[in-house]
């Protein structure tokens, strides 16, 4: 115990040198360099995905239908790698809404099923359908929707009423407008809208296909241009690089900050336990697609990429640099290898809910009612989540940040605190 | 095994003074706010299960007297998320609020049409939704003007009866969890523990009080204020049983309780937590409005904000005064996220 102890005190008094201040500014600088490289890679799918749109809005066909949602299904994946960033970094939270918002009433976009249910409560423009209305009254004031354009969607629509649930932009939007809703309850399959929803003519089915089309473009021009606009702050001099680089432990902190929030209240919680506890099939986050073991697994990744400073881009590259691991692993070595081990941990668990969901166990069939298997599976991924947040919040404490971390938590309440 | 294994490190663990401290600390506030709070959950919860059988008539007085009761209970102890209520989703099954997708009503008339049989088992109903499990689900039960009298009438009582049951259960495994094991672990933190050092079980009591002032700011009376131009009354929690206000004074009774243990020896600190509680109590007790309808009203609404403010002051007060005492900060909570 006593060497342990003296130890560590030896290496506190070596992090106070100035030399301990460059390694913590090399980690801040991986840290951007990965998000700036997840971003980037984000946008790169994302205009893949925009010229299959475009390819299926000019010349519909089952197969340029079947091309866009892959092209969807591969954005993704770099995508849900960077939401690590959003919890520590003010500035990604405050855009985040624009692209990945969730859950929705889809029901303001466009037609659905009469399961689904008029206004609510909650929400009185649940099923408000744009798509096939041109004008309407929001709020009490009369909007002109006969043209359906990037403005509408952002400044109109989205969040209309201040109801969260009215997500007229971002990942999921599009995700309706390729898939339709998921009719099959906790049977197997996704959403299946026909082709013909977007054709020209007579065989234009569910009315309004040039509207549809429309609104498709515009949405995806909107996540093209986001994603430009996030992909520049982390350039070299870019907004959220510099605002992360002005004070090394306050950026540290937001590393942190967003490592936690995202495995324990985000994901752990509002994405994973409420489904199994609600037994509902909407309560995923791809519900459309069926995707969401994927988007559970790359947030895993993400959160994992950061520790380790190291992400692998779209084209196979490895981007990789001084990490917090080399910071933690200098001063506790063993916490280092707990961290370490905690993430791979959740990676096995969360692993097995896309191995299981891969080969025709669809993480909504998990969340069926005395489904036992599937509650275990995405239990263990819950589970894991939540442990790597103690192990977490025991790197903060090793590495001096309580007080900054402790208001970095109340990231939404006060999301300049992490900079004050 | 578990059991033994903290036991035996508490044996032979020699304690710094400090370290005596704060146990004395910790294990003040498990015996004299922790236990006894879930033991009158449990008491409550029994009571409530025996009247429902007695009678589950919703407009019957006595049941929602006892129903009442029960959730005074709950809400005295609704800040305390951790150990036995985080074990088979045992609090999200007695309190699934708030329910922003309106689940509750939705997996309940289901229930109802469908009369599924599942309702007729305590020990079934555990499979079912969060939604249609626990206080709230009761509430639309017992006091909404459409499902209290859904569905066929015999099938409603059952539900009535079924769900009564299921809390006191769930209830009684709460407490049985802190009885049988996890009151020793927060005595007796370990390298192998849950907890490693008295610290982190301080770590977490700090926690509940922090996002347990959070919860009842934002939440309990956050929702319903909704935005100056877009109020939202139909939002305010428990309106149906006219609880709104009764839960947010509640909770702050049970919440300057934990505050007052973990100030404990600090005299400045106390006081000044006494008075931001008193204050923001006396100003709630002031408004007179039990479900918060006045949050659409600019003079009333004005009043109901300065409740939320005063909460925020004990916030600030918690955050940047006891935390450092305490050598603690808040950490991650589930509130973190959406």
């Amino acid at each position: 115990m006593k060497t342990v102890y003296l130890t560590s005190t030896a290496l506190i008094a070596a992090l106070a040198t100035p030399a301990f201040a460059d390694v913590k500014s090399d980690v801040l600088e991986t840290y951007a360099d990965i998000a700036a490289a997840g971003y980037s890679d984000s946008l790169t799918t994302a205009q893949a995905l925009q010229t299959a749109v475009n390819a299926l809005v000019a010349d519909p066909s089952a197969e340029a239908l079947q091309a866009a949602k892959e092209a969807w299904l591969k954005a993704r994946v770099p995508y849900q790698q960077t939401e690590v960033y959003r919890f520590g970094n003010a500035i990604v939270d405050d855009w985040e809404g624009k692209v990945n918002a969730w859950p929705l009433d889809e029901g303001l976009i466009d037609y659905v099923d009469a399961s689904y249910g008029g206004p609510s409560d909650e929400n009185a423009f649940a099923a408000l359908n744009v798509v096939a209305n041109p004008a309407f009254t929001l709020s009490g004031k009369e909007v002109d929707a006969s043209k359906i354009t990037p403005a509408l969607l952002s400044e109109t629509l989205h969040e209309a009423d201040g109801v969260e649930a009215n997500v007229a932009t971002g990942y999921h939007a599009i995700e309706f407008l390729l898939w339709g809703q998921d009719l099959n309850g906790h049977a197997a399959g996704a959403g299946n809208r026909p082709w013909t929803d977007y054709a020209a003519g007579d065989i234009c089915t569910h009315d309004n296909c040039e509207r549809r089309g429309q609104y498709l473009v515009a949405a995806t021009d909107l996540l093209v241009s986001d994603l430009e606009w996030m992909t520049a702050q982390w350039a070299d001099a870019g907004a959220a690089r510099v605002g992360l680089t002005g004070n090394t432990d306050a950026g540290l902190a937001a590393i942190l900050t967003g490592m936690g929030s995202l495995s324990y209240g985000e994901v752990a919680g509002e994405r994973m336990r409420l489904g199994v506890m609600l037994n509902d099939p909407e309560e995923e986050h791809s519900c459309f697609a069926d995707n969401t073991h994927n988007d559970h697994y790359y947030d895993g990744m993400g959160v994992q990429n950061v520790y380790l400073g190291e992400y692998v881009r779209i084209d196979g590259s490895l981007v990789s640099g001084p990490s917090l691991s080399d910071l933690v692993k200098a001063q506790d070595a063993a916490l280092d290898v707990e961290m370490r081990s905690k993430l791979g941990g959740t990676m096995m668990s969360l692993g097995r809910i896309k191995t299981a969901a891969e080969t025709g166990f669809a993480y909504d069939q998990m969340l069926e009612r005395g489904n036992e298997a599937g509650e275990a599976l995405v239990m263990g991924g819950v589970n894991g989540f939540i442990d790597q947040t103690r192990s977490i919040e025991r790197v903060v404490k090793v590495l001096g940040l309580d007080g900054i971390a402790f208001e970095g938590s109340d990231s939404l309440d006060d999301p300049d605190a992490v900079f004050q | 095994m578990r059991y033994f294994a903290y036991v035996l490190a508490l044996l032979v663990t020699p304690l710094s003074a400090q370290a005596d401290s704060h146990n004395a600390l910790i294990e003040g506030i498990v015996e004299a706010h922790i236990l006894p709070g879930f033991e009158a959950l449990a008491t409550q919860s029994q009571a409530l299960s025996k009247a429902a059988e007695e009678s589950c008539d919703p407009a019957s007085d006595t049941l929602r007297q006892a129903y009442g009761r029960a959730f005074d209970a709950w809400v005295s102890v609704s800040h305390l998320r951790f150990g036995p209520t985080e074990v088979n989703d045992r609090a999200f099954a007695l309190a699934f609020w708030p329910d922003s997708r309106g689940v509750t009503p939705r997996a309940l008339a289901g229930l109802l049409s469908e009369q599924d049989p599942i309702a007729s088992s305590v020990t079934d109903y555990a499979q079912v939704s969060i939604a249609a499990r626990g206080f709230y689900a009761l509430e639309f039960l017992l006091y909404d003007d459409r499902l209290m009298t859904a569905g066929e009438a015999g099938y409603h009582c059952t539900l009535v009866q079924t769900i009564s049951a299921d809390i006191a259960l769930t209830s009684k495994h709460i407490l049985e969890g802190w009885q049988s094991g996890y009151a020793v672990t927060m005595l007796t933190p370990s390298p192998d523990g849950v907890y490693q050092t008295d610290k982190e079980v301080l770590q977490t009591l700090f926690k509940s009080l922090a996002t347990g002032l959070e919860f009842t700011a934002d939440t309990r009376l956050g929702r319903p204020l909704g935005s100056f131009d877009r109020p939202r009354p139909t939002r305010a929690e428990a309106r149906r049983s006219g609880r709104s206000s009764r839960h947010v004074m509640l909770s702050l009774e049970a919440l300057s309780s934990l505050a007052a243990h973990l100030a404990e020896g600090d005299k400045a600190l106390s006081g000044k937590l006494e008075a931001a509680f008193e204050r923001a109590q006396s100003q709630l007790a002031d408004l007179n409005d039990p479900v918060f309808a006045g949050v659409s009203n600019p003079q009333s609404r004005l009043k109901i904000e300065i409740v939320q403010q005063g909460i925020a002051a004990i916030r600030t007060i918690v955050r940047d005064e006891m935390g450092p005492a305490l050598g603690v900060a808040a950490g991650f909570n589930a509130l973190d996220g959406d």
